[in-house]
């Protein structure tokens, strides 16, 4: 192999991580393996967002000499699946361990047959080199609940490989003969052979240099959900290569405030003619929008029926759908905050409230009657608005075990409950 | 005895025998072929887009017009009156039906009501005659009962005994006997060792089972039996109701408070609100422009008194609520319901003028297009409630029915589905739509359409191809 795909390989690590868990209705530890890349010498690696998440409380990176360093969280990025960490550069000093980057390629240029490899540590085997050609360069693939129940892939397509890509092998580069990093692998299809996909390096750079100096990638929200036009285009009488269908609308959204509606055709935003024909062509279209700073005005034009429309769609910030996560352990209970976008799909009246994402059985919590699924509205009478206003009631449950009153909604019916000692 | 008893039936009223002929030595056998008089099969066809689905459920005489109660379950509360045909009322052991006439569901006790023809009548007993002398019987614990089960249709719904004991009477908040056997098939009446009436069998209880499989851990399974049910209600809840004969085959008027999610509240909230041992129901929503609305009554209000009478202590818990919901349906629009409730920490009286039920989906008007493989009906009330749109504003159609495989299908529509637009224009109503949607379906030349749907929270357009 080329010199530059054997200095890759000493870029590659493998990553250890220890997690909080909070599904079991107490705190709980797991332990989970993936793979990543150096990309700076100042210690910089780049995985995945389902490999490392906010939820770590242990990282440890195993080089490529086989000796292991710790490292922290930088950011976590889930709607393109990356997250990068730092090295304990202290430790690597004092180690004497040499690092050494990879380096990105352009992979805009990659070309449908080209040989590529994958390299990582499936199954915990370390250093493995897959290969493979690229499949397809722009694969759509969305998903609301792809990563640990976050959302992914709103915002880019993914490079598909036939280079094996196994459990464990995630967030390891996809490189090309020269050892340049052109995608981060980050999932296969399972039950299906040699159907790989990995983070295209054009989308990784931007995120990447976003999390290592803000730590987030913020983006800007407006509400729509774009639909491909496919050949809609006649029935509409649109020109050709014109227009995204905006299939639905958020309710409450800044989209539906501005007075659009399903069923409405964008034709541009901000002058700038978009074209949504086919599914791949939605994530750059999501992108255009998500890319501007928060409170942007857009202007959107959108064909109607017969006439074409112009609204001015001012920005929101963009939220996850998975809320800030609590373990209330005296009641066996766990707790996630009502986020808006879950509010929205689940139609409730607010943003009030915590999900129950974990019961355990016989605690005060399952005695009361509380179930997994059922939003906790109310504590003692006050409005569970933030998470510390369970966690404070929890607290004095805690110092000294009273009964507690709890409100409770499932499925739209609110019931009163007594958790108890 | 059986003699004597065949010579009385022509002498005298049914009514008068029963406890008094029968006191000393109970003869079951003649007991038997008198009281397996005062149960039928009921058949009736329900009509729909695609195809014509015969139903049969057991059915008890209940007066000497030949009035026929059959549970609320024997029909589909979705089916509209005109879907409903060719009722047949078929006697035990007999295997033609003689047609009979539907006049409706009473809301207050769920039974559909069916008239048996002039001369099927004359064949039959009511129940009535086997009440006993005074008051209703109630049944006891240990005692002996028995009832009538009927075979299906292909064997002529031939008459068989079930015996059983009393093994629990209890409030739920209907007070209900369970029986330590199945005692009578659901919808049949159940008899003391008298053949004394003592209630009516209701639908079957689960029963838990595990199931084991060679591999794997035991799954717990439920299984209920269609056929037969071990639990009925006691005489004193069906004696005194079944005069109540639905004046309309609608089964109008009924009566609507308009609370959505009423849910018990427990001993323990009770205790911790300071209510002591009080009951309570917890009113989770108040309907816009219902009469609990227009009374005052507030989302998060605990209901605890009715008439100035405090709500009963009922197990579980979740009777409270049944009992609630029948305090309405026994009523007629324009009855007033005084309820006490619990706001914050105040007690507050709201007086109630109950209005009249908004038209249900049943009672909607539709149309299917067979062409475009679904039918298209009014949106209702309930359809806004359902998904959380105002009610006042209830423009669009529903998809009722997609049939299979169908175009409408085939492009993704689904029941329910709320459909706002046709061809990329907004449909104001019921009669605009099956206009539009009748013109796409007689022009042969059309090969497609396309329709925006509301499912939820989320909407989809639709592109429906026809060629």
């Amino acid at each position: 192999m080329s010199r530059g795909f054997n200095r890759l390989l000493e870029s590659v690590v493998s990553i250890n991580v220890r997690e909080l868990a909070f599904e079991s209705g107490a705190r709980r530890y797991t332990s989970s393996l993936g793979s990543g890349v150096l990309m700076s010498e100042d210690g910089i690696v780049l995985t995945n967002a389902h490999v490392v998440s906010r939820r770590a409380v242990e990282i440890n990176v195993t080089l490529s000499n086989l000796e292991r360093v710790g490292a922290r969280l930088v950011g976590w990025d889930h709607w393109t699946d990356l997250a990068v960490l730092r090295l304990d550069l202290e430790e690597v000093k004092r180690r004497g361990f040499k690092l050494s980057a990879a380096r990105f390629g352009e992979s805009e240029k990659l070309f449908p047959g080209q040989e590529v490899f994958a390299v990582g540590t499936p199954h915990g085997l370390t250093r493995t080199v897959t290969r493979g050609i690229v499949s397809n360069t722009n694969r759509y693939f969305e998903d609301t609940r792809g990563i640990g129940g976050y959302e992914t892939g709103m915002f880019n397509t993914w490079l598909q490989t036939d280079a094996a890509i196994n459990p464990g092998n995630s967030g390891g580069p996809l490189v090309t003969s020269d050892g340049k990093v052109v995608g981060i692998s980050s999932r296969g299809y399972l039950g299906a052979n040699n159907l790989g996909f990995a983070i295209p390096a054009s989308t990784a750079r931007v995120v990447l240099e976003r999390l290592v100096q803000d730590g987030v990638v913020v983006r800007s929200y407006v509400g729509i959900v774009p639909g491909a036009l496919q050949d809609l285009e006649n029935f509409y009488a649109l020109a050709l290569n014109t227009g995204v269908l905006v299939s639905s609308v958020d309710p409450g959204s800044p989209a539906a405030k501005a007075g659009l509606r399903p069923g409405d055709i964008l034709l541009s935003i901000d002058g700038a003619r978009v074209d949504g024909r086919f599914p791949e062509q939605l994530p750059p279209i999501q992108n255009l929008i998500a890319s501007r700073p928060i409170g942007s005005e857009l202007r959107f034009s959108v064909k109607r029926a017969a006439e074409t429309r112009e609204f001015t769609v001012v920005t929101e910030r963009l939220e996850s759908r998975v809320g800030e996560e609590w373990a209330l352990e005296k009641w066996g209970l766990s707790v996630r905050r009502v986020s808006r976008t879950y509010a929205r799909e689940n139609q409730l009246e607010g943003n009030d409230g915590a999900v129950v994402i974990g019961v355990q059985p016989g605690f005060p919590g399952d005695v009361a009657g509380i179930a997994r699924g059922d939003i906790l509205l109310k504590v003692n009478q006050q409005a569970i608005n933030a998470l510390d206003v369970l966690k404070q009631a929890h607290a004095a449950y805690e110092a000294s075990p009273a009964p507690t009153l709890i409100e409770t909604q499932r499925n739209r019916r609110v019931s009163l409950l007594i958790i108890k000692p | 005895m059986i003699l004597i008893l065949r010579l009385l039936r022509g002498a005298i009223p049914a009514a008068l025998f029963g406890v008094s002929a029968c006191a000393a030595t109970p003869d079951l056998p003649a007991l038997w072929s008198e009281r397996v008089k005062c149960v039928v099969a009921v058949e009736y066809v329900t009509v729909t887009e695609t195809e014509r689905r015969p139903t049969v459920s057991m059915g008890t005489v209940v007066d000497a017009k030949g009035t026929i109660i059959l549970q609320s379950v024997a029909i589909d509360p979705r089916a509209a009156l005109w879907q409903l045909k060719e009722f047949k009322v078929y006697l035990p052991g007999e295997g033609d039906g003689k047609p009979a006439e539907y006049l409706g569901q009473d809301a207050f006790t769920g039974w559909h009501f069916v008239r048996a023809g002039d001369d099927t009548r004359t064949k039959l007993t009511p129940v009535t005659a086997f009440a006993g002398p005074t008051a209703p019987r109630k049944p006891v614990i240990s005692e002996a009962v028995w009832g009538i089960g009927l075979r299906p249709k292909d064997e002529d719904f031939a008459p068989y005994i079930l015996r059983s004991t009393v093994a629990l009477v209890q409030a739920v908040p209907q007070l209900t006997a369970i029986a330590q056997q199945e005692v009578a098939a659901p919808g049949l009446p159940v008899f003391d060792a008298q053949g004394v009436l003592v209630g009516l069998a209701g639908p079957s209880g689960g029963q838990t089972f595990l199931q084991i499989s060679r591999s794997g851990r035991p799954v717990p399974t439920m299984l209920i039996n269609v056929e037969e049910s071990s639990a009925f209600l006691v005489a004193g809840e069906v004696l005194p109701h079944v005069g109540r004969i639905p004046r309309d085959p609608s089964g109008r008027p009924l009566a609507w408070l308009g609370t959505y999610g009423l849910e018990p509240m427990d001993r323990e909230v009770a205790k911790f609100l300071n209510l002591q041992a009080q009951s309570g129901a917890v009113v989770s929503e108040v309907l816009e422009g219902s009469p609990a609305e227009t009374a005052g009554l507030k989302p998060r209000d605990i209901i605890l008194a009715l008439n100035g009478a405090p709500l009963p202590q009922l197990k579980p818990d979740r009777a409270v609520v049944a009992y609630l919901e029948r305090e309405v349906e026994r009523r007629i629009p324009g009855n007033k319901l005084a309820l006490t409730v619990l706001r914050g920490t105040e007690r507050v009286e709201v007086a109630v003028t109950l209005g009249d039920q908004p038209k249900l989906a049943r009672e909607a008007e539709r149309k299917f297009f067979d062409r475009l493989g679904f039918t298209a009906r009014e949106p209702v009330y309930g359809d806004a409630v359902e998904r959380r749109q105002r009610p006042g504003a209830l423009a669009g159609v529903v998809a009722h029915f997609v049939k299979t495989g169908g175009p409408s299908a085939t492009a993704g529509l689904r029941p329910d589905d709320w459909i706002r637009e046709i061809d990329g224009t907004e449909v104001k109503d019921f009669a605009e739509a099956t206009g539009r949607l009748g013109a796409i379906e007689g022009d042969k030349d059309r090969s497609e359409f396309v329709l925006l749907v509301a499912r939820g929270s989320e909407t989809a357009v639709l592109r429906v191809k026809l060629k």
